[in-house]
């Protein structure tokens, strides 16, 4: 493995220079696309994303398969690009993706108010176009944003971000272990981490695929709740500076 | 054509008045299983879990084949999960459901990628010859906690699986038939096991394993993937209503509680099996004379 | 009506001797569900089932208690509303048999202007207009010569619980079908229910604990085939528990 995890506890800077409680810089835009109803451009880092919202328009399934009667579907679609990873590979419909489409999609379900429209769909399709770790977490970040640009009316806003743990599972001392927040592609490779998508203080998402001590989660979790609220206040500006424009 | 089955609007407001009075609709507590029910077949390998009114059956098969390239040491594991129309009238053939899509996801994260299996032990020759291991879930009956079934069918179904025993010799390996050699047990790293949590009035309440019908009143569900260790293997919780962080680590508590009487269970039914299989112990079978 | 315990399979002839003896000379034998007449006289059951013969009625028939429902025009259903259409509500009665229709001029007292709106998923206790082999089936909540709903219409408030067709087909016919458990249970405690010929059984109690009690009890006597002994054992034990 490329990463050394045992310069972190000597320095506690980690391999891009950040300290534990350190975001990557984001950068976000949204109306990026004048054919969408609303659209927008996220960077976490490296990772890059793009995201597009068309509806609430009609379903062109009018079996509404998935969807409950009177509520409107949210149709999720993400493309992953060929050149977006380490190693140029075309990936159709793998499981991963497929996972990911439906958890944004639940995600955004029930915080939408989509029984104001009944019998129509609202698709958002996602474009990954540099991939360097927090993958869910910047697809749901830029799906809020198009989906404010949308003005598509919703309870409240989801944030996400990823929180690892630097100690590794097998070493029980839970005092050496820092959570770290906001992973890049080569730390999440290395380390236990989770995604946690939160509403205000709420967990909304919470995804852990790598196995860990149960004691670590707790502070895991305390830390992503408030690099959530981080992340959300770096998106509340990017949205105020747009609205500016409307004066 | 055949639907999903929903539950009427009665029946809704029915489950979600009884939960508000703290009733499950079969009487059990709100963090109790189902009965589980486990027999194993009569070849090594077959677990067939019952859990309440549902009823999942893995099976284990092996095959020698080349590692994939870029894993020389490795054998390869496959988990293959499919809804056949048997078990509901809603599932089909060759259209993958949300559901079908994240049970076998969440199977291949509890049990595959958190290495459950020494997958290096299935190794035989490096580069050139090493063991396939095939786990088939087979959902005969469906009515609610399916992925908690699968896991524990898998999770047994590998514990209680033999596989052939293997003779190397520079570049010829021979593969020992059953007959030949004692075939040999996995060798097991851990044992996930998987508990859903369905939330209800905005995670106020949460049951454990609930059926069909409650399933389908649920505001979300949180999967929990745990092993006896303590070790959480995977949480997935997607979307859905939002909860206190409080809650879901309320949720792993539990989760690790349900883990071990399962994991206890489990291994007593395997000890149950291999005392039959074992009818008359080493004596039986050293003894020269036969039944004739 | 005697209900012999013949077990007939398919394919078995009936013996003339088992035949009801007719009173009346004259009328002449029905075949019920389940029985085929092979000229000149040979009748062959199609069904695993009991023979049940009226010699009233100079009739013979299968009793069986079959998984799949089959429409049939008179049977009362419970159906669930599955969607609204311009004229008719779009109903399900089990999920593998076609969907029904229920015209939104079928109840009782309706008009343009005040026919019920039924949300999709919302329970009707319905009879069976017409069933044919071609058509979907067609749902009434009026007897269409007085006018009257009969006690048909939307179902509001309690649950259902799922039967079994033969014992709905019990349920339904009364003292005769041998199910004494609703009788014995609303000497004590007062409920509702409709019994749906598709497998359901809707219970309203007035409260939670009520409504559970007799659905539970309803279907124990259901899966464990009780007789009149057990379901008077059932009933006493509901009956403590309340």
């Amino acid at each position: 493995m490329p990463l050394d995890t045992s310069i972190y506890p000597l320095a506690l800077l980690r391999l891009d220079g950040r300290r534990w409680n350190e975001l990557r810089r984001i950068h976000a835009q949204v109306s990026v696309q004048a054919a969408a109803d609303g659209s927008s451009y996220l960077e976490m880092g490296n990772t890059r994303v793009i995201c597009v919202v068309l509806g609430p328009a009609e379903g062109k399934d009018k079996g509404q398969r998935g969807a409950r009667e009177g509520e409107a579907k949210v149709g999720v679609e993400i493309a992953v690009a060929g050149f977006s990873g380490m190693e140029r590979r075309r990936r159709v419909g793998n499981k991963r993706t497929s996972e990911m489409q439906h958890c944004l999609s639940t995600a955004f379900s029930s915080l939408l108010f989509t029984h104001l429209y009944p019998h129509s769909t609202i698709s958002i399709s996602i474009h990954i176009l540099s991939q360097d770790g927090s993958l869910l977490a910047a697809c749901l970040n830029a799906a809020t944003l198009a989906l404010i640009d949308a003005g598509i009316p919703m309870s409240d806003y989801l944030t996400a971000c990823t929180v690892a743990s630097s100690a590794s599972s097998s070493s029980s001392d839970t005092a050496t272990s820092d959570p770290l927040l906001d992973l890049n592609g080569l730390e999440e490779q290395e380390l236990p981490f989770l995604t946690i998508g939160a509403v205000g203080e709420k967990v909304s998402v919470l995804m852990l695929e790598t196995r860990v001590r149960m004691e670590r989660v707790e502070g895991m979790l305390a830390v992503g709740v408030e690099g959530c609220k981080r992340v959300r206040a770096i998106l509340d500006g990017v949205v105020r500076t747009y609205e500016k424009k409307f004066g | 054509m055949p639907r999903e089955v929903e539950v009427s609007v009665n029946e809704r407001a029915f489950i979600q008045q009884a939960l508000q009075e703290n009733v499950r609709l079969d009487g059990r507590a709100f963090d109790a299983f189902r009965p589980l029910e486990l027999t194993f077949g009569d070849e090594y390998g077959v677990a067939d879990v019952q859990l309440g009114k549902t009823r999942v059956i893995a099976r284990i098969s092996v095959d020698v084949t080349a590692p994939l390239p870029e894993r020389k040491f490795d054998g390869i594991f496959q988990i293959v999960a499919e809804f056949s129309p048997m078990a509901s009238p809603a599932f089909e053939v060759g259209r993958p459901t949300d559901a079908e899509v994240i049970l076998s996801r969440i199977l291949e994260k509890a049990i595959r990628r958190s290495n459950a299996l020494d997958t290096e032990s299935l190794c035989i020759i490096a580069g050139l010859k090493c063991f396939a291991l095939r786990a088939d879930v087979h959902i005969i009956d469906h009515d609610g906690g399916l992925i908690d079934a699968s896991c524990i069918a898998v999770m047994a179904a590998l514990q209680h699986f033999r596989r052939p025993d293997v003779v190397v010799e520079g570049e010829k390996a021979t593969i020992l038939s059953v007959r030949e050699r004692e075939p040999i047990p996995l060798s097991i790293l851990h044992q996930p096991l998987c508990v859903t949590f369905s939330c209800y009035e905005d995670g106020e309440r949460i049951l454990i394993d609930a059926n069909l019908a409650e399933e389908q009143v649920r505001q979300e569900e949180v999967i929990v993937t745990m092993n006896r260790h303590g070790e959480v293997c995977q949480v997935a919780k997607y979307g859905g209503a939002t909860v206190e962080p409080l809650a879901l680590l309320n949720c792993i508590n539990m989760a690790s509680q349900k883990v071990k009487e399962i994991s206890k269970f489990i291994q007593t039914k395997l000890e149950e099996d291999a005392k039959k299989r074992d009818a008359g112990g080493l004596m039986a079978e050293l003894s020269a004379e036969n039944e004739r | 009506m005697s209900v012999s315990a013949t077990i007939i399979l398919p394919g078995d002839e009936i013996p003339s001797s088992t035949l009801p003896q007719p009173t009346n000379k004259k009328k002449p034998l029905t075949l019920g569900p389940g029985l085929r007449h092979i000229p000149p006289d040979t009748i062959v059951t199609t069904v695993a089932g009991a023979l049940a013969t009226d010699t009233k009625k100079n009739a013979v028939w299968v009793e069986y208690n079959s998984g799949r429902y089959l429409p049939s025009a008179g049977d009362l259903v419970i159906a669930t509303v599955n969607n609204s259409a311009a004229e008719n509500f779009n109903c399900i009665l089990t999920p593998n048999t076609p969907p029904a229709t229920l015209p939104h001029l079928a109840f009782e007292g309706a008009t343009r202007k005040t026919r019920p709106q039924l949300y999709p998923n919302s329970l009707v206790y319905a009879r069976i207009f017409n069933a044919g082999k071609e058509s979907s089936p067609e749902l009434t909540c009026v007897d269409p010569s007085t006018g009257k709903s009969d006690g048909l219409g939307p179902l509001k408030g309690g649950t259902v619980f799922q039967i079994s067709l033969g014992m709905a087909r019990r349920l339904l016919a009364g003292r005769k079908g041998g199910v004494i458990v609703l009788e014995g249970l609303s000497e004590k405690v007062g409920f509702e229910v409709a019994i749906g010929r598709n497998g359901m059984l809707w219970v309203d109690g007035g409260n939670i604990k009520t409504t559970l009690v007799i659905g539970k009890a309803v279907q124990e006597v259901d899966e464990q085939a009780l007789g009149e002994k057990g379901q008077k054992k059932v009933v006493e034990r509901v009956l403590r528990g309340l």
